[in-house]
């Protein structure tokens, strides 16, 4: 299932707060999909991901400091 | 001369704020993430940075290009000044120099904090609070410099810390690697590595530290005897609108942070990243407050996390080591306050509920 958390305005580090908190509560396997416009978190939200051992499955910036991320819990 | 002052300021600071924004230098996360992820990479880098310019500075020096006094140590107004201004770059979201890059990427947030943080430090300098800064500078110590309180040259001091921050760079390098997906590549060349590629924080902080050894002779050839500085040259600007004394607040360092502003600006809208962005009422209040506390705090202690943080740390003074674990402390400080907290009484308060239903 594919889940969406939109943290648009918000700076560093609560759209990562955010994001770590709802994929805490998704089972294995669901997909939460991340927009954000924070320029810092293009790097701290993948990074967390990665060392965290899920997939991200989609990452491609929209617009001017405008981004989505789909990671897949592991 | 006032050209040289107007180029050679602005161009400096252009290059650390498109440096800083490309490489996403933000020590008020690196501080925050010390606590809140056991995460030291931005500390070492901070180190790197230090390292370089001292090295290069302390050459400068030694070749008689450059001159420097560290006076004295005004203790308690660096303790207690940097620890407020720790509290308030994790409010305002940014640290000084952060808040002048961030405003380059347009976030209103950092135009706020930025404008409380001169206001500030503007009332601390020339305005109705330098009685209370005049009260802190009483309580001070004759010897700043670290090798005169020990009566030594001040090599064996940079050998240490480059031999430490060495050691603790190649031990972080050395750690096994998870690969870190990217966003896909659509430009080659140099524009795919000024304006697309991640840029290691290390890197980041080599620049960082060759721009702020570069700062010294630049400055002191317009009669400015200092390196990198944040704090006084933003209230300079603010002091300069309403007096109109360009005599004595018009100098390099004014043209450096406007130069930081210009930098970011060109870096973020050359990637992509620039937008007016703006806060919502939480986020203004805080940023508000958070610029108050660090033009209260950076002028109590005589610099920020860049003109104590890097510069003073880097010409190895009293001042510089003190305010920087204080500055750090105060960020793990709010930090418990902001993110910590909060997030523990929600799920008490979550349980609670979960309990009684």
């Amino acid at each position: 299932m594919q889940h969406k958390l939109e943290v648009l305005g918000m700076v560093c580090p609560f759209p990562l707060i955010e994001a770590k908190e709802k994929l805490e509560t998704l089972p294995s396997g669901d997909e939460l999909v991340i927009d954000f416009d924070c320029t810092q978190a293009t790097e701290s939200i993948p990074r967390w991901a990665a060392e965290a051992g899920h997939t991200i499955t989609n990452y491609e910036q929209l617009d001017d400091a405008s981004w989505t991320i789909t990671v897949k819990k592991k | 001369m006032v050209g040289q002052m107007i180029f050679t300021g602005l161009l400096c600071g252009a290059l650390l704020g498109f440096v800083m924004q490309r490489g996403r230098f933000c020590l008020t996360g690196g501080f925050r993430d010390m606590f809140l992820a056991k995460d030291y990479r931005m500390f070492y880098a901070l180190l790197i940075a230090i390292a370089i310019q001292s090295i290069g500075v302390f050459a400068l020096i030694q070749m008689g290009l450059i001159q420097f006094k560290s006076g004295s140590f005004a203790w308690l107004g660096t303790i207690i000044g940097s620890f407020v201004f720790g509290i308030g770059i994790v409010l305002a979201g940014g640290c000084a120099t952060g808040t002048w890059y961030r405003a380059g990427e347009g976030l209103i947030g950092s135009w706020i904090a930025l404008f409380a943080y001169m206001l500030m430090s503007a009332v601390m300098k020339s305005g109705v609070l330098v009685p209370v800064n005049e009260a802190f500078k009483g309580y001070t110590v004759p010897t700043n410099s670290i090798p005169a309180t020990f009566g030594t040259s001040v090599w064996p001091f940079i050998l240490i810390l480059t031999a430490i921050t060495l050691y603790l760079v190649v031990k972080h390098l050395r750690k096994p690697k998870v690969a870190i997906p990217a966003l896909r590549a659509k430009r080659t060349g140099l524009a795919h590595l000024l304006f697309e590629k991640r840029w290691h924080p290390f890197v980041t902080a080599i620049l960082v530290g060759l721009i702020a050894m570069l700062a010294w002779p630049l400055s002191e050839a317009t009669g400015r005897m200092s390196g990198l500085g944040i704090t006084t040259p933003s209230a300079n600007i603010l002091q300069y609108i309403v007096t109109g004394d360009s005599e004595k607040y018009i100098n390099w360092g004014v043209f450096l942070v406007l130069g930081i502003l210009i930098g970011s600006f060109i870096a973020a809208k050359a990637s992509r990243e620039f937008r007016f962005r703006a806060p919502d009422a939480k986020t203004t209040i805080s940023s508000f407050s958070g610029g108050i506390l660090m033009g209260f705090g950076a002028s109590l202690a005589g610099g920020c996390s860049i003109g104590n943080g890097l510069v003073m740390t880097a010409m190895m003074t009293w001042q510089g080591w003190v305010s920087l674990s204080f500055i750090i402390l105060g960020t793990w400080t709010a930090s418990y306050f902001v993110y910590v907290r909060p997030r523990l009484q929600a799920k008490k308060q979550h349980s609670a509920s979960v309990t009684v239903a």
